[in-house]
């Protein structure tokens, strides 16, 4: 029927269930504090383990993820999900591989670009013809992998001539790695966007809450298209940075960055019901996945054991960053 | 609050089966329950009746263990008990009829009925399907239905799955081994009249062996089939009447009160409206729930839009903003032929609509109040494609003064404040870009406590004033009489008069309500 009205004037303002709750304050800094525990225990396990060398290990591993999860992030604060990211990213790898001989320099924007137009396509298939994004990124990722197998020929593409990404695997100061410095510049660059524009309004309203966000005139089917269509191109660029480093693609080369990624979203603490959450968020969740996947060796766990530790630290980090409020039907 | 009073000695009569004292409610900034009291006899059909917002929903909502009251007691046959749950309602005696139906539609009229409750017809994790028919057959021939228990719930008719239900709530006799209480809540919305006289026949019956609590908008129905009515108004019982020999006008004024209107809703502050050419011209508008809407609103005019729930007021109301598709009918604004595909063409156009479910469409809770404020006009606080803070700031700060929003600050997140600085944030964002020129207001004042609705109604007539024209779905008769310039009285999708309703010449609610029922 209606919401209950009173006419009894009532004290101000009094609301009840206001502002973050206490776990998502509390995730605010989660990501934070995992890190400096992380660096930490490691250290403790392995007093080799805090030097430039292997820090700047890390950095060089964690900068594909970065810009996978920076990304899906977009399509997450719009209140959706892209899991054809990994498998758009292998594909990519396969088709630089195949251009770089053919268009040199110019292989690495092209390929960003294809990545970016698939990326819409999911967008426009997921608003235009109203089926959840979980499905049609799904559909995606299965699509995706198979082309990238028949384009492939079903084997890795060995690059001869790698000079035009070489730049990539190259270090800055003899240290930062150049895909570390290039995948905080993409966060940057995008967080910078969003927060001087009124994107960032225009994705918050939407994930918190497309009805309100539609009834306020927000352009809310453009700003989904668009992040998926970011989205696309962040895998793209991965895609680059994994070719430069391995001078080949492959066609399930970057499959298995899909998990870490998506941990790296939510143990930043990004909501995935939406609205709540960043990009920096994301950024440090990154890092946290990447040195459980460097410290597990070190503290002498099988690397067998990483995808369990995937499953279990999505579970929890969506347990505790989820807006009950929202999925709940009891109020 | 109310502490539960004492209870008055029961003399000759016999206990009721269900009594509610003082029962309370609040949710944050309202009070829906405000110290209800309620007796259902047993053995009898009472109806409750009470406007949109009178607590009907929520007090039922607590009869069934939805909700948990904050004050006051639930006696059933004298004891008093604490319903926490639709499970220990039913325990009790207690179960409802849900006003969307709550029937697996591929499963069949048997299986629904016994869903959660299957017992004996379900051995070893497997179906019994003769014991199954034989126990939903018994169910049903309790009520007299020749409905095949076989049957699968969707191909039955609406009014069939309303038995289906009747006879699956009835299953909670069994539990509590007392006459139960039933509740209806709107149950016959759904129907055809032939169905209704069925239902009314269905209750009367269950009268010999149940009590029934039956709500309904249609205020013949209840005079009809009820013995009694109790009426709600803003969270408290108002009064009671035995059905034989009352009208609905008298219900009606009960429903609605008759507080003196000591210019609460401003209206020396109305404006003559100039008839020149008017601002908004409907002409033919046609859509799913409404047919050849004809509609003329003049700057600085307000005019109303009454009708009863399923009318198709606020399907005009959205198809006017770009969300309800039409499939006839043309839109003029300042003479200009509109057509609205979305909300974006609506807001390009000068077009502000306020909704009615705050909550879930007007506001977005956990942003602040500056981003709520500026969300539509995003122009007002930008320099070319950037956010300029100081603008955004000096805007938001400003609207916030003028509307005297009761705010912490502009960072604020709107879920902090209370209902009615919300709604005026809600209204700011039409505003900001200076822009408006038709408000589409679907209950604006929802919601709000008595003060808050004041300030709302001084706001309209402020943007009256200043050439915006209006289009109120009023919360109440009264705030739609208070508040209009003229009254447009909508049934059954179809605009079937429209009343001027000028300062010193206002119609009374009951002449409204001759039309809209």
């Amino acid at each position: 029927m209606s919401t209950p009205v009173a006419m009894q004037p009532v004290a101000e303002p009094a609301t009840g269930r206001t502002g973050p709750r206490p776990a998502q304050r509390l995730t605010g800094f989660m990501p934070l504090i995992a890190l400096v525990a992380l660096v930490a225990a490691l250290t403790i396990a392995d007093p080799d383990f805090l030097t430039a060398r292997s820090l700047t290990a890390v950095a060089r591993t964690a900068a594909p993820l970065i810009v996978l999860a920076a990304g899906a992030t977009l399509v997450v604060l719009c209140g959706g999900i892209d899991l054809s990211i990994a498998a758009l990213a292998s594909l990519t790898t396969v088709l630089l591989a195949l251009w770089l001989p053919h268009l040199g320099g110019l292989a690495t924007p092209a390929v960003i670009g294809v990545a970016a137009a698939i990326g819409a396509v999911q967008g426009v298939a997921h608003v235009l013809l109203r089926i959840p994004s979980f499905i049609v990124t799904l559909g995606g990722m299965s699509i995706l992998s198979a082309v990238a197998l028949v384009v492939s020929g079903a084997g890795t593409v060995r690059v001869v001539d790698d000079s035009p990404v070489a730049w990539l695997d190259l270090y800055l100061a003899g240290y930062v790695p150049m895909s570390a410095a290039m995948a905080l510049l993409v966060v940057a660059l995008i967080a910078l966007v969003l927060k001087v524009t009124p994107l960032q309004s225009w994705i918050s309203a939407t994930g918190y809450s497309e009805s309100a966000a539609r009834l306020a005139g927000t352009p809310v089917d453009l700003v989904k298209i668009g992040a998926f269509c970011v989205s696309g191109a962040c895998a793209g660029f991965a895609a680059v940075m994994l070719v430069s480093r391995q001078f080949s693609g492959g066609p399930t080369m970057a499959d298995n960055l899909l998990l870490p990624a998506v941990a790296a979203i939510v143990v930043g603490g990004t909501a995935i019901t939406g609205g709540h959450g960043s990009l920096w968020r994301s950024l440090a969740g990154a890092f946290v996945v990447t040195l459980l996947r460097v410290g597990l060796p070190i503290v002498g766990v099988p690397s067998a054991y990483e995808q369990i530790l995937y499953g279990v630290i999505i579970v929890v980090a969506v347990a505790l960053t989820l807006d009950w409020s929202k999925v709940s039907i009891i109020k | 609050m109310s502490v539960p009073a004492e209870r008055e000695p029961t003399t000759s009569a016999p206990v009721p089966a269900l009594e509610v004292r003082g029962l309370v409610k609040h949710y944050p900034g309202v009070k829906a329950l405000d110290g209800v009291d309620l007796v259902v006899h047993q053995h009898e059909v009472l109806g409750l009746a009470g406007e949109n917002g009178a607590g009907k929903s929520t007090l039922l909502k607590a009869l069934v263990g939805l909700v948990t009251p904050d004050a006051g007691e639930i006696y059933v046959r004298g004891g008093a008990v604490k319903l926490r749950s639709v499970v220990d309602a039913a325990d009790h005696g207690i179960g409802m009829v849900f006003q969307e139906q709550s029937l697996v539609p591929n499963l069949t009229a048997a299986e629904n009925i016994l869903l959660g409750g299957e017992g004996p017809a379900v051995r070893r994790g497997v179906y019994r399907w003769d014991v199954m028919r034989r126990l939903a057959q018994e169910q049903l021939d309790k009520i007299g239905s020749k409905i095949d228990p076989l049957a699968r719930t969707d191909s039955l008719s609406f009014a069939d799955r309303q038995m289906v239900e009747i006879a699956k709530v009835l299953r909670i006799e069994q539990r509590s081994q007392h006459p139960p209480v039933i509740i209806l809540d709107e149950p016959t919305s759904v129907l055809e009249s032939k169905e209704i006289e069925t239902l009314f026949a269905q209750i009367r019956r269950l009268r010999e062996f149940a009590s029934v609590v039956f709500v309904s908008h249609r205020l013949d129905e209840v005079l009809d089939v009820c013995d009694r009515v109790t009426v709600l108004r803003s969270g408290q019982s108002v009064g009671e009447v035995a059905t034989a020999g009352a009208v609905p006008r008298e219900l009606h004024r009960m429903m609605i009160g008759s507080t003196g209107s000591d210019d609460h809703y401003h209206e020396n502050a109305a404006t003559p409206v100039a008839a020149e050419q008017p601002r908004l011209s409907v002409r033919g508008l046609s859509g799913k729930s409404f047919q050849d809407i004809d509609l003329d609103v003049a700057a600085g005019e307000i005019v109303a839009i009454v009708g009863v729930h399923g009318s198709g007021r606020e399907d005009v109301c959205r198809a006017l903003f770009g969300i309800e598709p039409t499939t006839a009918g043309e839109i003029r604004m300042d003479g200009k032929k509109l057509s609205l595909p979305n909300t974006r063409a609506a807001c390009a156009a000068g077009i502000g609509y306020v909704p009615a479910e705050r909550k879930i469409e007007g506001m977005v809770g956990p942003m602040s109040v500056a981003e709520n404020m500026t969300l539509t006009k995003q122009k007002a606080r930008c320099a070319g494609p950037f956010v300029a803070p100081k603008k955004q700031a000096g805007l938001v700060d400003r609207w916030i003064e003028r509307l005297s929003i009761r705010t912490p600050g502009r960072d604020t997140p709107i879920q902090r404040l209370s209902g009615g600085n919300q709604q005026k944030v809600v209204l700011a964002r039409w505003l900001v870009g200076g822009d408006i020129r038709l408000l589409l207001l679907d209950h604006p004042t929802r919601g709000l406590d008595i003060g808050a609705r004041s300030e709302v109604y001084r706001l309209m007539r402020e943007l009256a004033a200043s050439g915006v024209a209006t289009v109120l779905l009023g919360d109440s008769l009264e705030e739609a009489i208070g508040m209009a310039d003229r009254i447009l009285v909508m049934n059954d999708g179809r605009v079937v008069t429209e009343v001027a309703c000028p300062n010193g010449g206002k119609p009374s609610p009951l002449d409204l309500v001759k039309e809209m029922v």
